[in-house]
């Protein structure tokens, strides 16, 4: 039976197989006609096609645009007289959505991890930008501050051609961070050279104030960073103008005024408004100024590049509890950058000197960097700090700030 | 001593206020030029290739390293130009140069594209000063970090014009650069006459 049943299988196989194989033997060679035929249809075929990509082209010209950017890095910290230790510095992701040429909404958040392995959050700038003409754009929300260079151009690490910045350009620095308000700024010709400008309008800053004996105060810093609401109800103007010469220098003035109260003390949290119950009740808003000069000039394979800022705040005489002298925070810093002629390596030098009220936290430092650039946003860097801090009066010892500092670092901007 | 530093305050202040106002003020007035390049049936507006690439070569490099035109593509650059705008200070003008020029530069070889201007009996310094020398600059020696120094004895134009021909037709990267050259310099219509011709000039006015 089975066999009965392969043999039919195999017949049935065979006879497919010829009646396959037949009209292909017996067809002759093609005519002109069916040339022409298969000519005609893949003609067809293409102009279908052509059809179907130009109209696959209405992609490129949406009147909505969204587009995703920024950087991140990671690497190994090593601390004069501590372990090393492999760390992620931040991820910061910038997003862009953009409607015609009108306007853009721009916001960048930052990842980091903390030592106890929580990761923090937070809002770096997010501003809605008026493209209102060729010379102005309105920048509404909080920005980057536009005091200087650092903070609004140069902080990003695939940017920074050293893996840490200059001491007194982070937070509760010489050098605003952020601000919160209305900005215009801009570009134009002016006299045969180019400009560029920056004002605004914020909520300001923040004063901080500390005590030891709950009798005599001082002031802690400025914290400039944005803040979603103005607690003293005093605000803050200021900008920034730039000149270029020639197109390689750009030379710029910083300013900005207006008054700040105290309102944090260490170890009292929320902040409280002026003339509430509590250790900042009834304080007298005091004077606060922010002057600000920087510049950068490069040619062929080399940079360098300086900045100086100076935060002062008033005195307040009244009889607020936290009534005390004024205080200044004030930082400069210059660097220089080379890269090796057809070669992907980068040598870089910056020397930082950062004054504050408090001998704890001020520093001379000189940083030296060398860095491989795999590619023009792929970074390896490593940075060098040679750190000299000041001793603490009391023990005769320096201060933590003294400590020299090593960093690996690989950034990466996208 | 108090009354210098109030002085000093109040001026800073004041100076920072008047600033603010008039700066504002000014905007307001300015603002006029909204309507008329807001309803544009097409944006950003067409602009000039030439124009692009001198303000791409010369503002970019002043805060980071050079982005090349292929990391990104046509959209991409809208946004991230008129991100740049923002923070290198441009204008308005500037910034659709600029995109004008990455947009054009970052098409593949052999592609063709209208918006820039034709190379059709430029001489060879012409073409170079339309086209190349942005990155490569007035002296040849290279406006930024990663283009190659046409002066060295031992350079890039010790190779062959045939060699040299071919790397600027389909684009090239040299060696210890980041970043490679577009096809024909970013511009699709460089014409292969233009090319031997902008070749020659650099030969003669740079080579050793």
């Amino acid at each position: 039976m089975m066999s009965c049943s392969c043999y039919s299988l195999t017949r049935k196989l065979l006879v497919t197989a010829i009646a396959v194989a037949l009209p292909g033997m017996a067809v002759a060679e093609p005519t002109n006609a069916d040339l022409q035929g298969q000519i005609d249809a893949l003609q067809s075929q293409v102009t279908a096609l052509n059809t179907e990509v130009n109209q696959a082209t209405e992609w490129k010209n949406p009147n909505t645009l969204i587009h995703t950017a920024g950087y991140a890095d990671v690497g190994y910290v090593k601390k004069e007289g501590q372990d090393g230790s492999f760390v992620v510095g931040r991820f910061a992701p910038i997003f862009h959505y953009q409607y015609r040429d009108i306007v853009m909404l721009e916001a960048e958040l930052e990842f980091e991890v903390g030592e106890d392995g929580e990761t923090e959050v937070a809002l770096e700038y997010l501003t809605i930008d008026w493209f209102l003409n060729d010379y102005a754009v309105l920048v509404a929300g909080k920005f980057l501050s536009p005091i200087g260079q650092f903070r609004q151009n140069l902080h990003p690490s695939w940017i920074n051609k050293l893996a840490t910045p200059p001491p007194g350009f982070g937070h509760d620095g010489a050098a605003p961070v952020s601000d919160l308000g209305l900005q215009v700024r801009g570009g134009f010709p002016f006299a045969g050279m180019r400009a560029n400008y920056a004002i605004y309008a914020s909520n300001g800053p923040e004063i901080n104030a500390e005590t030891e004996d709950g009798i005599d105060y001082e002031l802690d810093g400025v914290a400039a960073e944005g803040f979603n609401a103005d607690v003293d109800g005093e605000k803050t103007f200021g900008g920034r103008f730039a000149i270029l010469p020639v197109a390689s220098v750009e030379v710029a003035v910083s300013v900005a005024g207006g008054k700040a109260t105290v309102t944090n003390v260490e170890g009292e949290e929320p902040p409280l408004p002026p003339g509430t119950v509590g250790p900042v009740a009834n304080q007298t808003a005091r004077d606060y100024s922010v002057y600000g000069a920087d510049f950068v000039w490069f040619t062929g394979n080399m940079s360098v590049r300086g900045e100086f800022v100076k935060t002062k705040v008033g005195n307040d005489r009244s009889a607020g509890v936290t009534a005390s002298d004024g205080a200044t925070w004030q930082t400069w810093y210059t660097q220089v950058a080379y890269r090796l002629p057809n070669s992907k390596w980068e040598g870089a030098l910056r020397y930082t000197d950062y004054d504050s009220p408090h001998d704890s936290v001020d520093i001379k430092q000189a940083a030296i960097g060398l860095n491989y650039l795999v590619t023009n946003t792929f970074i390896v860097k490593l940075t060098h700090e040679f750190n000299e801090g000041k001793t603490d009066q009391t023990t005769g010892v320096k201060y933590a700030t003294d400590d020299d500092l090593t960093v690996l670092q690989l950034a990466y901007g996208f | 001593m108090k009354f210098i530093n109030d002085t000093i305050h109040s001026s800073v202040f004041f100076a920072a206020y008047l600033m603010v106002a008039g700066g504002f003020l000014i905007t307001a007035l300015l603002t006029t030029a909204l309507f008329t390049t807001a309803q544009a049936s097409n944006y950003p507006a067409a602009g000039n290739f030439s124009e692009g690439s001198k303000v791409w070569a010369e503002n970019c490099n002043r805060c980071h390293n050079m982005r090349g035109p292929k990391e990104l593509r046509d959209d991409q650059w809208i946004t991230t130009t008129f991100h740049m705008r923002l923070r290198a200070g441009l204008t308005g003008q500037e910034t659709r140069d600029v995109i004008t020029f990455m947009q054009a530069s970052n098409t593949k070889a052999g592609a063709t594209q209208v918006a820039v201007e034709s190379s059709t009996g430029a001489t060879g310094k012409e073409t170079y000063e339309k086209t190349c020398v942005a990155c490569h600059g007035d002296e040849g020696k290279g406006a930024f970090p990663g283009t190659p120094d046409f002066t060295s004895s031992d350079g890039i134009l010790a190779k062959s014009d045939a060699e040299l021909i071919r790397n600027i037709t389909n684009g090239f990267q040299s060696e210890g650069s980041p970043m490679a050259m577009p096809p024909k310099g970013g511009n699709p219509n460089l014409s292969e006459s233009g090319i031997k011709a902008v070749l020659a000039y650099i030969r003669e006015a740079f080579g050793q």
